[in-house]
């Protein structure tokens, strides 16, 4: 639920109960004044009642329309008098209305009378509906109004933390693209935006310094590995080596040759990140593709591996560089995890390249395939050979996929993303 | 020929100066800016190996004074730094190939070749070896004025042997050499064996002899004895 809503919505269940409360409150109020004004009248009728009456009339209420009184003979008459409301006829309106007595006992001119004073309630109660309605309308206009006004506010007052929050999201570490500050006119808001100013500068500066790290480890270790190297092609020169050494010098070859190549990957990895290869130009995929189908011809043949290429003649504006790797990155991918006589489809049309083989393994994960250093235990590689291609789609905005159906494992990424 | 080395590290400068002292080669060692300065002043070289970072300043400094002596040494960066940037850098500055480490010695020693092909090589380049004779700029293998029919990547690999005879050349080099940076593909060992035994199959049906030896299953050397 959104902070408005909820807040809007606390707002009118509150003020609908308070004024509610409120209402029942100043009715009952204003009710119980006026049943003490009409009492106060009828006491004032009783007083004329007493002062008016001689031998031969009672007093009669003529000028009030709203009032009657009543005379009824009694043997005794009991000092007392009681209030309460009732209904009555008024004869002058002929017509039943809500009504108040005032019921008591006097001796009038030598004789007990029981006295019956009955006054409408029928104008009081018009009052009490008027004041009401005068009251409510502009309360309810006032509510209303608040509301809107709460709204307005509202919305104004939280529009730079919408942008605040559109700028964390649109905030990427891969794509040097820093946190923008909001200018922020609340305080709470302006704490945040700096809270977050320092802490995306943070995660910002240790990236860097992880990756610089990552940088600098790498290249220092290429000095040693450029040594071993040597001493390896240098040992190979001996005439004295037996079977057993050669195995071994095989064996040291590929593990520096693997060496090598992690560190070369991580390098790239960097490399893919700080953006380093710019070279934006009109690269012809197809061609690309064709020509790294011809490049990669021998390893292909060797293992018996199918090529179905169903390719439309598409250009697109990219690094060259990045399109290279990615595409090599692809070929090696479809034929290392193949199996010998196995399949490779390669599709490509103007929204997508596909490529798809036939492997051992059943479906990957697609969560983790990605992930640095995700594989399995078989395999030779470096590990890092889709996290680099999942990089380079990063950089180029483009999507990348990967899905398992008809024993096909399949890459497919979409441009334009 | 003559050739300068310069590389701080001094175990790598052996281990170069070991493999390329051979065949009448000459190396000089040098391990600092201040040094490498020095002999350059006193002597010239036909090739000089320049790694850029040292001790007392940047390699690149050296190119600028080749440039402005005039020199005519050929020059390979060899560089831990694999920058696009400062390959373009250095090429510009007048070095004629950028070597990245690590490397195989056969690779540096057929880049030297290479270079020195092009610094001395007037119109007609061609490399011969007994009867083998290779047209570097038509790609074209003749044996004894026969043609010989060979892939780009046969072709290659020829060559990177003649330029590496008498020397075993293990298979991760090889397989480096051809396939760069892809050279770490499943099975890869295995085409460089198919490679050198088309090679050689088609070498010796032109009636060329069988130079190529297996060595201990961990490479070959192309050797006329």
């Amino acid at each position: 639920m959104r902070l408005f809503t909820r807040y809007n919505r606390i707002l009118i269940i509150i003020s609908f109960f308070g004024m509610m409360i409120i209402g029942f409150l100043f009715y009952r109020m204003l009710v119980y004044y006026l049943d003490m004004q009409i009492d106060h009248d009828l006491v004032e009728e009783i007083m004329e009642v007493k002062e008016y009456s001689d031998k031969s009339t009672f007093y009669e209420p003529h000028e009030f329309e709203d009032l009657i009184v009543q005379y009824k003979k009694i043997s005794k008459a009991n000092p007392s008098s009681s209030y309460a409301d009732t209904v009555f006829y008024n004869p002058v309106k002929h017509r039943t209305e809500t009504a108040r007595y005032l019921k008591t006992e006097l001796e009038l001119v030598g004789q007990p009378y029981q006295i019956l004073v009955i006054a409408s309630k029928f104008e009081r109660q018009e009052q009490i509906r008027n004041i009401c309605l005068i009251i409510l309308i502009p309360v309810m206009i006032l509510f209303a109004v608040v509301l809107m006004v709460n709204r307005i506010l509202l919305k104004k007052i939280w529009k730079p933390f919408e942008q605040l929050l559109q700028n964390i999201t649109a905030f990427n570490i891969n794509h040097e693209r820093p946190y923008e500050p909001v200018d922020m006119p609340v305080a709470e808001f302006k704490q945040l935006n700096q809270v977050l100013v320092e802490l995306s500068g943070k995660v910002k500066s240790d990236y860097d310094e992880i990756k610089l790290f990552t940088e600098n480890a790498s290249h220092e270790m290429m000095t040693p590995l450029a040594v071993i190297n040597s001493k390896l092609d240098n040992m190979l020169q001996s005439n004295v080596l037996g079977k057993e050494d050669g195995e071994t010098l095989v064996e040291l070859y590929k593990a520096t040759s693997r060496l090598t190549k992690l560190n070369q990957s991580l390098l790239l990895l960097v490399k893919i990140d700080n953006n380093l290869l710019h070279d934006e130009q009109k690269v012809n995929i197809k061609a690309l593709i064709e020509e790294k189908a011809v490049y990669f011809q021998e390893l292909i043949g060797g293992r018996n591996l199918t090529v179905d290429l169903e390719l439309a003649d598409i250009s697109i504006s990219a690094s060259l560089q990045l399109l290279e790797m990615l595409i090599n990155n692809l070929f090696s991918n479809v034929i290392r995890h193949n199996y010998d006589g196995g399949k490779i489809e390669i599709r490509l049309d103007a929204e997508k390249i596909v490529f798809s083989n036939t492997g051992h393994n059943h479906a990957l994960d697609p969560e983790k395939i990605f992930d640095r250093f995700y594989k399995d235990s078989a395999s030779e590689g470096t590990g890092l050979g889709l996290s680099i291609l999942k990089q380079i789609c990063n950089r180029q905005h483009y999507l990348l996929a990967y899905s398992y159906n008809h024993d096909l494992h399949t890459f497919t990424i979409t441009f334009n993303n | 020929m003559k050739i300068l080395i310069i590389e701080d590290e001094p175990v790598l400068r052996h281990s170069i100066a070991q493999y390329l002292t051979t065949e009448g080669n000459v190396c000089s060692l040098a391990s600092t800016y201040a040094e490498s300065l020095e002999r350059l002043n006193l002597y010239e070289y036909d090739c000089i190996l320049l790694d850029l970072t040292l001790p007392d300043g940047e390699g690149l400094q050296l190119l600028n004074y080749l440039k402005r002596m005039n020199r005519a040494e050929g020059v390979i960066i060899i560089s831990a730094r694999n920058s696009i940037d400062q390959k373009i850098e250095g090429l510009s500055l007048g070095a004629d190939d950028y070597l990245i480490k690590p490397f195989h010695l056969s690779e540096l020693n057929a880049r030297i070749l290479a270079v020195m092909r092009r610094k001395s090589a007037q119109g007609d380049r061609h490399i011969e070896f007994n009867e083998i004779r290779i047209d570097i700029d038509a790609k074209e293998v003749t044996i004894n004025g026969l043609g010989v029919y060979m892939t780009k990547k046969e072709f290659d690999l020829l060559l990177y042997f003649i330029a590496n005879k008498g020397k075993v050349i293990s298979k991760s080099a090889a397989v480096e050499h051809i396939w760069g940076d892809d050279s770490d593909m499943a099975n890869s060992f295995d085409f460089i064996y198919t490679h050198i035994k088309n090679i050689r199959k088609k070498l010796t049906d032109a009636g060329s002899r069988d130079y190529f030896q297996s060595v201990y299953g961990v490479g070959y050397k192309f050797t006329s004895t």
